[in-house]
């Protein structure tokens, strides 16, 4: 699950994605508050299977919901909270940082300006989060 | 407040009765009877006194009341010394004298005083001097309290205004932080906007360049080629450029910690770091002894990295290149600390646009850096109240000075080195992450 509100950067990431056979199931919110209407399966998500996305790429700066909003309103639900976050900004701000991983994110990920590198970056989040790692009970099995 | 001043600071002498208020007018009038100020008044105040005795002392005396015309004088002598002060005195003594030998002493209504009657008006004229001078010595020993008090009300007013005054500065400065944290505050968003806003667009260049390389290659012709590999250089450069001013910004607002700070063991790592860089050039190091200074370890290493860093650039095309580290005992206060090449060097011309941001006096063909390191320096020390110079001329080498606070004690020089854990940051400046920069620290 992708939230990212610049459709420039849901392209390249996709596009990194699909350059590692990893597209498939694939889901673009492109605001905060569409994400959690996703998590929560309200108002145009509410026919959708009760499944959590395996991990979330959560920008931070969002429109309506910031990214950190998400972030504290997912770990602070007894449901929501063991769902993966993984902060992936333009951000290098240490402000930032310090409160991505104080509300508890799994992992921040500054995206780098090369393309290569952030076309790794992004192909690594998604092997590691969508393959090797073992999401909790309860999530969307790939 | 000026008048009452005023009048605190002119110890009783010809004031009006201009005042308001009960306690003011006491303090008046308890003045005006303690002193009488004209001369004609005074010596007649002595006059009149002497002579309401002698009314008093022959009324007694016509009363029977015997031998105690002495006593009145003496009370006369005393309220004329009291009042009148001592000219007035003088004359209340003679005058009692004259009136007590004239209609006291035997002969009667005549100034010549029988031998019998000698000693008793000496004893009276004695008498009539001691009570006149404990009068006197009494009057002053007042005067001078009351002039202790007067000069202590000056000083609780002036000081009851200096602390007016403490506090309107107080106010003033409490205001003028407020305004120094609302523009550090809008700075501090000012940067985080660059931080997040900045870079996207510049991902999103370099992103779809790469695509369009990717997918056009085989269509471009090498010119178009080129093109597209220039967008994607200037793109990064950006992001460098953009990267290299917010590391130099946050430097601005980190507060730099103070500890000791052993430079001989910091130059050593520093030194050591920049060898596994420079593996098959030829550099001569020459590194001299070092003192212990305070200041914050993470941002002196970034210093001498930047420095230490810029000699090796700009050495690259000597065999061998020489770098000297030393420092030179600069004052009581301070020590100042060098790094010397024998590389590029620059004119001296252009000595004052050194450590400016951005400045850059060679062309990138011939040395790379975005020209943020020696900004970097003079941010740092001046942080920690230091100063930088260069000196230097075109391929004759250069030499960067700074200076930093000694370590005041002895004692703080034997404290184990602090290790440090705080922010730990490259040799741009920016907090360490991935090790994906390569290219070297930036000068002119």
């Amino acid at each position: 699950m992708i939230v990212e509100d610049d459709p420039n950067d849901v392209e390249l990431t996709l596009t990194a994605l699909t350059d590692h056979n990893l597209a498939n199931e694939v889901v673009v919110t492109r605001d905060g508050q569409q994400a959690l209407d996703y998590l929560y399966r309200r108002g145009e998500f509410n026919t959708r299977a009760a499944e959590n996305p395996a991990v979330m790429l959560l920008d931070l700066k969002l429109p309506k919901v910031s990214g950190l909003e998400v972030l504290q309103q997912i770990k602070s639900d007894e449901r929501l909270k063991m769902v993966p976050v993984v902060v992936l900004t333009s951000s290098h701000e240490e402000q930032d940082m310090m409160r991505s991983y104080r509300l508890g994110v799994n992992a921040y990920v500054v995206k780098p300006v090369d393309f290569h590198e952030f076309v790794n970056a992004v192909k690594e989040l998604g092997v590691f989060w969508a393959v090797i790692n073992e999401p909790p009970p309860g999530s969307l099995k790939k | 407040m000026k008048a009452m001043k005023k009048s605190v600071t002119m110890t009783g002498l010809a004031q009006g009765p201009t005042r308001a208020g009960v306690g003011r007018r006491m303090v008046y009038w308890n003045r005006e009877f303690q002193t009488i100020h004209s001369p004609v008044l005074r010596y007649g105040f002595a006059v009149v006194s002497v002579a309401i005795a002698l009314g008093v002392a022959s009324a007694m005396q016509h009363y029977q009341f015997h031998d105690v015309e002495l006593l009145v004088f003496t009370v006369a002598i005393a309220l004329s010394t009291w009042y009148a002060g001592i000219g007035p005195s003088i004359l209340a003594v003679v005058l009692s004298s004259l009136c007590f030998d004239y209609f006291f002493t035997q002969p009667l209504y005549s100034f010549d005083v029988s031998a019998r009657e000698l000693p008793y008006y000496f004893i009276f004229v004695v008498w009539a001097a001691i009570v006149a001078s404990f009068s006197a010595v009494r009057r002053r020993m007042e005067d001078s309290l009351r002039q202790a008090r007067d000069n202590l009300q000056v000083e609780v007013e002036q000081r009851r205004n200096k602390e007016d005054e403490i506090r309107k500065l107080n106010q003033a400065l409490v205001k003028r932080a407020a305004q120094l944290e609302a523009a550090n505050k809008e700075l501090e968003a000012f940067t985080y906007s660059v931080s997040h806003d900045l870079r996207a667009p510049l991902r999103h260049m370099v992103g779809y360049s790469e695509l369009l390389q990717r997918q056009a290659s085989s269509s471009l012709d090498e010119k178009s080629q080129r093109f597209i590999r220039t967008i994607l250089d200037a793109a990064k450069r950006m992001g460098n450029l953009i990267d290299d001013l917010l590391a130099f910004s946050r430097i601005g607002r980190a507060e730099p910690e103070t500890v000791a700070v052993d430079l001989a063991q910091l130059v050593k790592e520093v030194v050591a770091e920049t060898g596994q860089d420079t593996k098959g050039r030829d550099i001569v190091w020459k590194i001299g002894a070092l003192p212990v200074c305070r200041g914050d370890r993470a941002m002196l290493r970034l210093v001498l990295v930047n420095l230490v860093s810029n000699a090796v650039k700009f050495t690259s095309m000597r065999r061998p290149a020489k770098i000297e580290i030393g420092c030179v005992d600069g004052n009581m206060t301070d020590v100042e600390v060098f790094v010397r090449d024998n590389g590029a060097g620059f004119d001296m011309q252009y000595v004052n646009k050194l450590f400016g941001v951005f400045q850059r006096l060679h062309l990138p063909e011939q040395f790379e850096g975005t020209g943020i390191g020696l900004a970097t320096v003079q941010r740092i020390i001046h942080r920690h109240g230091g100063q930088v110079r260069g000196e230097g001329a075109v391929d004759q080498g250069a030499t960067f000075y700074f200076s930093l606070p000694k370590v005041p004690e002895v004692a703080e020089r034997r404290r184990p080195l602090h290790d440090h854990t705080g922010t730990h940051f490259d040799r741009r400046g920016r907090p360490e992450r991935r090790g994906a920069d390569s290219d070297g620290a930036d000068g002119p």
